[in-house]
């Protein structure tokens, strides 16, 4: 069978660079989870959720708030782009849109800081026009800088994915429904969000995935505590070599996303039958 | 075609860009006639029924439904339906919701809403299949949902843009016969698109057939097909046989002369708009037909004969399907018997039978500048 050794050869290589750059890891750090000097236990997870419940929930909270405003965000202008009828708005929206796509995260963090700081632009703008006093002016530096930095950033791909495809969709039915008299807010939540469904969840689910491996952000923006977990896994490997809690914490992200996927699936397989 | 109809179109133009898809277009339509706009793919048929929607803003002239403007009004300020040729269902709706949608955006209670759904349904045969999504649909049926929808919310005017062309042969067949009878019982008005000749024919009151964004020619379907006022709608009507001939008006009768591809022939005028000179001959491959032998000489009268030679023959159904060669021209003549290939035969068109035109300056077309465009057009109305 030379044949299908030389299948078996052409394969080879991609096989290798997933066994050994992405299972072995991912296997390692699992059984490191486990890992105590006692043996394998559950001591790296009771130590997690004791110094770290927190910072989980935090996790938690703002990426899913965040994944939120990406859905509403990414929803109307894609929305707008598909049923707007001013044709030099929607074609400045469609330029415009798409530049935080080519930024990387680690320059938003670092662009946010400067914008939201207590004395930064954007109190600086506000003050300036006469809207806060000095003494009002807060920091965005917590929280709500992570969920702004994030959904700057993670719009623009959501809407990238959801504009094709509501572009691809039938203009008829749109017509259909306009001739019936639907307005162009309901024919949007009526009849071209359900239709792009599944585009909107495959971007929303990997935008999930994407904020929560994101290390600079909650670095750049809010580096006390609370903070992300991307961030307390740096910590610990950083600060005490303690791959032991820091593969556990590791492993708690990973079902949080393995919950969100699931939900996906769940979901397209109810379409699919 | 003059009177105040129900709908009345005006001076209407209308394109896209640049490019003008329709030119000062004057139409009315009466209260319950069923109107067809037949033409060839780009002669603004669709767009005329788009700019009727609502959905095409059109650069100039008017559009008034009973009496009231609706040139800048909304689509669905206009007591109008469309029903589309892709037939746009929501597929994410069953098949209720989709009929029922109109009426949940009117804020009618759902007890209503479920009580027109259901008699929608049972009128157009699609009882117990309510819960059903689009996809799950054939054509056919998909068709009647989204004949349904737009009839959901009792529009006066029904617009139907080639509702058929979806279907296959055999369906399309009796969904002409369905739709028809379904605007005569309803009463109401239903302008349709269609590019298939043979459709406008049997469900339309009246064909209106739109060339390059004007109007070549409007009436009843025989109007149409026995007395075309042009080479175009000749053509489009199926007379698809073209001879070039020389005459002479003499009071009620035009004398044809004798030339290299026909024998001499006096024909009565019968109020055709004819001048001396050059002019340009049509007939239908099923209107002739196929005698042998030579002829005598003399003028026939009442008919026209060509001398020809058999190139081909098949059988379509019905009749034999002769190509006669003819001078320099193929011509297709339908005759009950076989001839053999290479038989001298002669074309016999009796007189009622043979539209004839002024030719133009250029042998086709009624604006000769546009030859090809033209002779696509006739070929692509035979497509159907």
């Amino acid at each position: 069978m030379p044949r299908r050794l030389l299948g078996l050869l052409l394969v080879l290589p991609a096989l290798t660079v997933i066994l050994f750059l992405f299972v072995l890891p991912l296997a390692l750090s699992v059984v490191g989870a486990f890992e105590t000097e006692a043996g394998y236990g559950l001591d790296n997870f009771t130590k997690s959720f004791a110094l770290y419940s927190s910072d989980i929930l935090f996790t938690v909270v703002i990426v899913g708030l965040s994944t939120c405003l990406i859905g509403l965000f990414s929803i109307a202008i894609g929305g707008y782009l598909t049923l707007g009828e001013n044709p030099r708005a929607v074609a400045i929206l469609r330029w415009l849109y798409r530049w935080p796509l080519f930024i990387p995260f680690i320059v938003v963090g670092q662009v946010l800081r400067t914008f939201l700081a207590k004395n930064g632009l954007m109190n600086n703008i506000l003050v300036g026009a006469g809207l806060i006093t000095p003494l009002q002016a807060v920091s965005f530096l917590d929280w709500r800088g992570i969920v702004i930095a994030f959904v700057w950033k993670q719009t623009p791909f959501v809407t990238l994915l959801l504009a094709g495809a509501m572009a691809s969709v039938d203009r008829g039915t749109i017509e259909a429904a306009r001739n019936l008299g639907a307005s162009r807010l309901r024919i949007l939540i009526e009849i071209l969000v359900p239709q792009v469904a599944t585009t909107l969840m495959v971007g929303l689910v990997l935008s999930f995935v994407t904020m929560m491996s994101v290390l600079s952000v909650p670095l750049m923006i809010n580096a006390q505590s609370p903070t992300m977990l991307t961030a307390d896994i740096a910590f610990r490997i950083n600060a005490y070599g303690d791959y032991g809690v820091a593969n556990a914490l590791g492993l708690i992200s990973l079902a949080a996303t393995a919950c969100v996927a699931w939900f996906y699936l769940r979901q397209s397989m109810k379409e699919r039958g | 075609m003059t009177q105040e109809g129900f709908l009345n179109i005006a001076g209407l133009s209308a394109g896209y860009g640049a490019t003008r898809v329709l030119e000062g277009l004057n139409l009315a339509i009466g209260k319950g006639e069923f109107v067809a706009l037949l033409g060839s793919s780009g002669c603004g048929k669709t767009t005329l029924l788009r700019a009727i929607a609502g959905f095409v803003k059109p650069s100039g002239g008017s559009i008034s439904v009973d009496g009231a403007d609706v040139t800048r009004q909304p689509p669905d300020k206009r007591g109008m339906a469309l029903v589309f040729q892709s037939y746009a269902l929501w597929p994410h709706m069953t098949v209720a919701q989709n009929i029922g949608y109109g009426l949940k955006l009117r804020g009618r209670p759902k007890a209503e809403i479920a009580k027109r759904v259901g008699e929608l349904e049972d009128l157009l045969g699609l009882s117990g299949l309510g819960g059903r999504k689009p996809g799950a649909l054939s054509g056919g049926q998909r068709q009647r949902v989204a004949l349904g929808r737009a009839l959901a919310i009792d529009p006066q005017i029904l617009l139907l843009d080639e509702p058929l062309s979806n279907l296959d042969a055999r369906i399309r067949l009796k969904v002409r016969h369905d739709i028809s009878a379904l605007q005569k019982r309803l009463g109401i008005t239903a302008v349709h698109v269609t590019h298939d000749r043979e459709e406008a024919m049997v469900m339309a009151d009246r064909i209106v057939i739109l060339d390059r964004g004007r109007i070549a020619q409007q009436g009843t379907p025989q109007e149409l097909y026995n007395r075309p006022a042009t080479p175009f709608v000749a053509a489009f009507m199926g007379a698809e046989n073209r001879i070039d001939l020389t005459g002479r008006i003499a009071g009620d009768r035009v004398i044809i002369a004798a030339g290299l591809a026909n024998a001499a022939a006096d024909l009565a005028l019968d109020g055709r708009p004819l001048t001396d000179g050059d002019l340009e001959g049509r007939f239908r491959a099923e209107a002739a037909s196929l005698l042998t032998g030579e002829g005598d000489g003399t003028a026939t009268r009442d008919a026209l004969e060509l001398p020809g030679r058999v190139e081909a023959a098949s059988y379509p159904g019905g009749a034999w399907r002769h190509s006669v060669r003819v001078g320099e021209d193929t011509l297709l003549v339908d005759s009950p018997e076989p001839f053999a290939l290479g038989a001298a035969v002669r074309i016999r068109i009796p007189a009622e039978a043979l539209f004839l035109f002024v030719r133009q300056g250029h042998p086709a077309g009624p604006e000769g500048s546009l030859s090809d465009g033209t002779e696509g057009r006739v070929l692509e109305a035979s497509e159907s």
